[in-house]
C-alpha cells in the first residue's frame, strides 16, 4: 500500500535546474508512465523517489510518510536502472538473489522466487552466466528480473525494455502489466516508446525540460492535449501544427481557410491528427496542397502534403496512391480540430 | 620457403623479439645464480672462464655461517604483514575518497599522496626515536609498521583509481536492493576491484622487500635483519666482500617476487590496463 507524493520538488545541479517545481500525486497501485524527450528529467525524478538523489527543495512522500533524507535501502523500492547495473562479479542467479539476501528473505524461499523471476523474463537457461557473457537484451532482462523478484512497495523502471526486439518487447510488456496488476504494486515507468506508454499506463506524465506538461490517462493525453508540446510529442506521426491567423471567425494559413470558434483572434496554431483527416471527395476541402511524399506502411498509407511551406501528415487508406506534386484536397474533421495560442503554446478551448 | 605464411613469419618474429627481451631481463638473475654457485677464485679471476665449475659449497656455507633462515623469516613476515595492514587501511580509505562527498576530499587525497614525496632521510631520525620510545627497535613488528606506512599512499592511490572506474549506478543498485555501505564494499567493490587490489599488493610487496634505509635504522641483529640489509653485512667484515653470499641472497630475494608475478600475471596485466581505460 503505497501512494507517492511529490510536493514542489526541485532538483538543481549547480545553476542548472534538472527538475522544476514538480507536483505529482501517484495513487496506490497506479501504473504511472513518465514520457518525454531525452534529458527532460525522467531519470532524475525516479532517482529522487528511490532515494538516490536528494531533492534540492520540496518533499517526497511514500505511503504518506515524508521520506526526504531516508536512505535508499530504507525505502522499500525496487528499481530497474537505465544502464542495467548488474553486479559483474556475480552470476545472473546471484544477481537476482542479491535483493532477497539483503532484505532477509528466508533461504528456503529464495530459489523458487529466483526461478520464477528468471522464467518470466525467459532467462531460465542463463542463470549460471556472468553478466559479461550475456547480450544487451539479456542483461536488460536480468536487470528486470532482479527488480521483480521481491514485492516492494514501489517499482521504478527506467526504460526496462529499450534494448529488446519488437516481439520480446511486446511479450515483456504484457508480463509487466500482468505482474503489476497481480502484485498490485505502485509503479513508475519511463519509456520513449509511445505504444508502451499507451498500453501500460493508468496515467501518463508528459515532461519537457524538467517541467510537467500534462498529466492524464492515455486517452486524455492523446485526444485532449494541453499544449503544443504534448500535441507534437504524442502520436506517431504526431499532430500536425500549423501557425496562422484568425480573423472574423476564420482560421487562415497557406492552403487553409476554415471556420474557427468565435471568441478567437490573432496568432493561433491549428492542430489536427493525421488520422483525423482524409482525402476530400469533392469541393469540400479544408486544406489544399501538393503531394510531397507517400509512405505505405502496410495497413495504411501516410501522405506528406506541402501546404505553403508547411509539411502536413495525413493518414490515407492503404491502397491510396497519387503522383508526386499532384494537387491534394484534404478534408478536416471539424470536431477534431485543436487550437492553441501561438504565443504561449497553451490550448484555447472553445467555450460554446 | 614457399610453405611459410606471412602470419607464421610475423609470429616467429614476435617470439624472437619477446624472447630476446626476456633473456636480457633474466640474464642478470641467472648470472647472479652462477656467481653464487661457483668457487670464489673462479668468480674474481679476470680471465674468462669457459668451463665453469658449479658446486653448492657456497650455499651450504651461507646457511651454516649466517642466520639466513631468520633473515628470510623477517623479510617474509614484515613484507606480508605490511601489505595486509596497507590493504586493511587503504581499501576503506580509497572507497571514501571515491564515493563520499565531503569538504576537502581532494585535499585529503593529495595529502596522502604527498607523504610519498618526502625524502625518507627527513623522517629517519624521528622514526628512530619514535620506535625507541615504543621499545620496538630491532623488531619485525616495527618493520611491518614502517613498510606499511611507506606504501600506504601508493596502495591507496592505485585502489582509488580502480574504484573511480566502477560505475556509480552499480552502488545505487545495491543500495536500492537493500545493501548497507559495508555490504556494498564487501560484496561489490572489493570483488570488482580485485585485480587492482592484487596489483597494489604486489607493488607494495616489491617496494617493501627492497626497503633498506629504515630497516638498517631499526634492525640491529638477526631479530629484525631482512634479506636486503643482510646483503650489506656481506660487504664488510673480516672475510672481505663475500660475492657468493651476495649473489645467493639477492637471488633468494628476487625469487619469491618473480614467482608471485608469474602466478598472478594475468590479473596484473589486466589490472594495469583496466585502471587506465574506462569500461
Ligand atoms: N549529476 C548531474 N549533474 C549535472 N547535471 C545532471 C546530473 N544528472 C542529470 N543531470 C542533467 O539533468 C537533466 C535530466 O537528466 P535525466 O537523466 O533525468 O534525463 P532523462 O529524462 O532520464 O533523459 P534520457 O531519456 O536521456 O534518459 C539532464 O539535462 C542532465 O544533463
Ligand atoms: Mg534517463
Amino acid at each position: 500500500m503505497a501512494s507517492i507524493h511529490l510536493d514542489n520538488v526541485v532538483k538543481r545541479y549547480g545553476a542548472f535546474v534538472g527538475v522544476k517545481e514538480m507536483n505529482l500525486q501517484i495513487a496506490d497501485e497506479e501504473f504511472l508512465v513518465l514520457l518525454g524527450p531525452s534529458g527532460c528529467g525522467k531519470t532524475t525524478t525516479m532517482r529522487m523517489i528511490a532515494g538516490l538523489e536528494e531533492p534540492s527543495e520540496g518533499d517526497i512522500r511514500i505511503a504518506s510518510e515524508v521520506v526526504n533524507g531516508l536512505d535508499a535501502r530504507d525505502r522499500d523500492v525496487a528499481m530497474v536502472f537505465q544502464g542495467y547495473a548488474l553486479y559483474p562479479n556475480m552470476s545472473i542467479y546471484e544477481n537476482i538473489r542479491f535483493p532477497l539476501r539483503m532484505r532477509g528473505v528466508p533461504k528456503n524461499q529464495q530459489d523458487a522466487l529466483i526461478r520464477r523471476a528468471a522464467d518470466m523474463v525467459e532467462l531460465g537457461d542463463f542463470l549460471d552466466r556472468k553478466p559479461a557473457a550475456l547480450s544487451g537484451g539479456q542483461r536488460q532482462r536480468a536487470a528486470l528480473a532482479r527488480a521483480v523478484v521481491r514485492q516492494p512497495q514501489v517499482f521504478l523502471m527506467d526504460e526496462p525494455l529499450s534494448n529488446l526486439d519488437a516481439k520480446l518487447r511486446a511479450s515483456m510488456r504484457v508480463q509487466i502489466k500482468h505482474l503489476q496488476r497481480k502484485l498490485r504494486i505502485t509503479t513508475v515507468y519511463v519509456t520513449h516508446d509511445q505504444i508502451e506508454a499507451m498500453t501500460l499506463a493508468d496515467r501518463i506524465v508528459v515532461m519537457s525540460r524538467g517541467e510537467i506538461q500534462q498529466v492524464g490517462t492515455p486517452d486524455e493525453i492523446y485526444s485532449d492535449p494541453a499544449n503544443t508540446f504534448v500535441a507534437g510529442f504524442i502520436g506517431s506521426p504526431p499532430m500536425n501544427l500549423i501557425e496562422g491567423q484568425v480573423h472574423s471567425g476564420r482560421f487562415i494559413a497557406p492552403g487553409i481557410d476554415i471556420a474557427a470558434p468565435g471568441h478567437m483572434h490573432g496568432n493561433v496554431t491549428l492542430g489536427f491528427r493525421p488520422e483525423d483527416c482524409g482525402i476530400a471527395p469533392d469541393g469540400q476541402a479544408g486544406l489544399t496542397g501538393t503531394v510531397y511524399g507517400i509512405e505505405p506502411t502496410g495497413d495504411s498509407t501516410f501522405l506528406t502534403i506541402l501546404a505553403g511551406d508547411k509539411q502536413v501528415e495525413v493518414k490515407a487508406p492503404r491502397d491510396f496512391r497519387a503522383p508526386l506534386d499532384s494537387c491534394a484536397s484534404i478534408a478536416l474533421d471539424p470536431a477534431r480540430l485543436y487550437f492553441f495560442d501561438s504565443a504561449t503554446g497553451q490550448r484555447m478551448r472553445s467555450t460554446q | 620457403m614457399a610453405g611459410r605464411t606471412t602470419r607464421g613469419e610475423s609470429l616467429w618474429l614476435r617470439y624472437m623479439v619477446l624472447g630476446s627481451w626476456a633473456l636480457v631481463c633474466l640474464v642478470p638473475m641467472l648470472w647472479f645464480l652462477s656467481i653464487g654457485l661457483r668457487p670464489r677464485t673462479e668468480i674474481i679471476t679476470p680471465q674468462p672462464v669457459y668451463w665453469p665449475t658449479f658446486s653448492l659449497d657456497a650455499w651450504h656455507a651461507l646457511w651454516s655461517d649466517w642466520p639466513i633462515g631468520a633473515y628470510l623469516r623477517n623479510s617474509v613476515l614484515a613484507v606480508a604483514g605490511s601489505v595486509v595492514i596497507d590493504l586493511i587501511l587503504a581499501i576503506p580509505a580509497a572507497y571514501s575518497l571515491t564515493r563520499y562527498e565531503y569538504r576537502g576530499r581532494e585535499d585529503i587525497g593529495f595529502y596522502i599522496l604527498s607523504t610519498r614525496m618526502m625524502a625518507p632521510a627527513i623522517v629517519a631520525i624521528p622514526i628512530f626515536f619514535l620506535f625507541r620510545n615504543l621499545g620496538l627497535l630491532d623488531s619485525v613488528w616495527a618493520l611491518m609498521l614502517v613498510y606499511a606506512a611507506i606504501n600506504l599512499s601508493v596502495v591507496t592511490w592505485i585502489l582509488r583509481s580502480y574504484m573511480m572506474d566502477i560505475p556509480k549506478e552499480l552502488e545505487d543498485a545495491a543500495r536500492t536492493d537493500g545493501a548497507s555501505d559495508l555490504r556494498i564494499l564487501w560484496e561489490i567493490i572489493i570483488p570488482v576491484t580485485l585485480p587492482g587490489i592484487i596489483t597494489a599488493a604486489v607493488i607494495a610487496a616489491i617496494f617493501a622487500i627492497n626497503e633498506f634505509l629504515f630497516t638498517l635504522l631499526i634492525a640491529s641483529t638477526a631479530n629484525a635483519y631482512t634479506m636486503s640489509v643482510a646483503l650489506a653485512n656481506f660487504t664488510g667484515g673480516s672475510d672481505g666482500i663475500i660475492y657468493n653470499a651476495i649473489a645467493l641472497v639477492s637471488f633468494l630475494a628476487f625469487l619469491p617476487i618473480f614467482i608471485l608475478v608469474v602466478l598472478i600475471q594475468k590479473n596484473l596485466s589486466r589490472g594495469l590496463t583496466m585502471g587506465a581505460v574506462k569500461g
